[in-house]
């Protein structure tokens, strides 16, 4: 006698294929919307006759923005399901790139580029996305899952970048940035399968911690490991600010041109992609603190080797795929460190506090490397400086527990 | 439920790449000089072009090198004769453009359009 499987009565719309698919796609606009910015500093500048800064006040306004949401964005997230939350980023994204397109003052332009679109990344964001699917997919997956959807955002950056160039080329920056913010209004079909995970109306999951969101934060800022994995993420932000706006100025002072510092720089954004898959793989197969570490000492050594040997075609590519291997494989990791802590009742909430100090870092990187570039004429202060804090960051990671936290632990 | 694995990974970026590509070579076409454009544009041939081909090429349509780029297939040319475009497309180079559309750049977690970033390469 032979027993046939049941026929599975989940929609489409509610397979786990279609989730992770429509996910990935979250990640991909969301993040590679905001990697075109760049594109539209020269055009947007002289069509108004506006200084860069003004177009750099925006963009500055917009991370800086995206940073403090994130917390906020994911609380909303774990309070009422992240479909929600992503639809209203959405809107807020493509409002906020509409505006851009608008803008006849710098004010106008600080509230579409900066507060709105800053505001909208957040609530689109692939950390939103990640929280849903951390409670979607079984524990064993959870690890891949974070891998896929942050080698999507990787993705994004690769593949939007081009296209908005072309779309200017071919027709002009209005059009483009028309089109970008179209693009970002696709995220809300897109959430519709996540409504599947709707926390607004279910009950406490089983294993997961009864405590408020107001508990939850106060027993994880309490909770050393947590504060060593958001140190360690200050780092992470540091060193990726600096390297993402002062190396290609840093190149073209030891004779690499424009353009090959353009391809290296995409190379990042290649090996990215592997990166962040391949660690979301690594951390579903044991601990997560020791890659992280690793990464960490892995990125020390890079640079070390990069800016003491010659700088040459080769070392800069061979040093922009390493550091793109490991450039946010730091995130499947810290995510799942996080879930690994306090479950993932308050996951995007307590990863969104650990980004904001990514977000700090990041400020620093920028702006320490150029206002030390000013006062010595060389970056080799900032490089070392990313170095120290390279080895800090893997040290200190080395010691966070990887269990339940007082408070969070399953009944 | 049956939750998908490394192979559909890599069919879902395979796919997204293919989208990608599809919609690259369209803008390309579209944002291709005319052929009766002249001056100084970029020649772009095929990537697997040699440099002396692509050489011969340029000097056949009667353009002048201003410079060759990093890379073999995309050199800087010039000409005062109108039709500089037409005449490199003639002669097998995949188009020419004022600016090249493909301009990577990454925007790590915190892009800033630094304009001393663009000073910097001024």
């Amino acid at each position: 006698m032979t027993t046939q499987a049941a026929p599975s009565t989940t929609p489409w719309y509610f397979q786990p294929s279609t989730i992770i698919v429509t996910g990935c796609l979250i990640a991909i606009i969301n993040f590679g919307v905001r990697s075109t910015f760049g594109q539209f500093t020269l055009p947007i500048s002289e069509a108004h006759q506006w200084h860069r800064e003004t177009y750099s006040l925006a963009i500055a306004l917009q991370n800086l923005l995206w940073g403090i949401a994130t917390p906020v964005a994911g609380a909303l997230a774990d309070r009422y399901g992240s479909a929600r939350v992503l639809m209203v980023g959405a809107l807020f994204y493509a409002i906020g790139v509409a505006v851009m397109n608008y803008a006849g003052s710098p004010l106008m332009l600080n509230v579409g580029g900066g507060i709105l679109a800053g505001i909208g990344i957040a609530m689109s964001s692939f950390s939103i996305v990640m929280a849903a699917l951390g409670r979607l997919v079984p524990p064993e997956k959870r690890s891949w899952a974070f891998g896929i959807a942050t080698a999507s955002g990787s993705m994004g950056q690769f593949v939007f970048s081009p296209i908005a160039g072309g779309l200017i080329s071919a027709y002009d920056w209005h059009i483009s940035l028309l089109v970008m913010a179209a693009s970002t209004l696709i995220i809300i079909p897109l959430a519709l399968p996540l409504l599947i995970q709707n926390t607004s109306t279910s009950k406490v999951e089983a294993g997961e911690t009864t405590l408020t969101m107001r508990q939850a934060l106060g027993e994880a800022f309490g909770h050393r490991s947590y504060l060593l994995l958001v140190a360690g993420f200050f780092v992470c932000g540091f060193q990726l600010a600096f390297v993402t706006v002062h190396l290609p100025p840093y190149l073209a002072q030891h004779g690499i041109s424009k353009e090959f510092a353009g391809w290296a720089m995409a190379l990042i954004g290649l090996f990215n992609v592997v990166g962040s898959y391949t660690s979301g793989i690594i951390g579903g197969r044991g601990e997560k603190r020791v890659p992280l570490s690793l990464i960490y000492i892995l990125r020390s050594v890079a640079v070390t080797a990069f800016i003491l040997l010659p700088i040459t075609q080769t070392s800069t590519m061979v040093f922009t795929a390493t550091l793109g291997f490991l450039w946010l494989s730091t995130v499947p990791l810290t995510m799942g460190l996080v879930t690994v802590m306090f479950g993932t009742r308050y996951m995007a909430t307590l990863y969104g506090f650990a980004f904001l100090s990514h977000q700090i870092g990041s400020f620093l990187g920028v702006w320490l490397g150029g206002k030390l570039f000013d006062m010595f004429g060389t970056y080799d202060p900032v490089w070392w400086m990313g170095v120290a804090l390279g080895l800090f960051a893997a040290l200190i990671n080395l010691p966070i527990r990887e269990t339940r936290a007082p408070g969070f632990a399953a009944a | 439920m049956m939750w998908p694995g490394h192979r559909f990974a890599l069919a879902f970026f395979g796919g997204v790449l293919v989208v990608w590509a599809g919609t690259m070579t369209f803008l390309m076409h579209r944002s291709a000089l005319p052929p009766e454009a002249t001056g100084t544009m970029l020649a772009v041939f095929q990537p697997s072009t040699s440099a002396d081909k692509a050489f011969a090429t340029i000097v056949a349509a009667g353009g002048n090198v201003v410079r060759k780029s990093s890379f073999d297939f995309i050199w800087v040319v010039t000409s005062e004769r109108p039709g500089l475009a037409g005449r490199l497309h003639e002669n097998g180079a995949l188009g020419a453009y004022r600016e090249l559309p493909i301009s990577p750049t990454i925007a790590g977690c915190f892009a800033l359009a630094d304009a001393k970033v663009e000073e910097a390469f001024q």
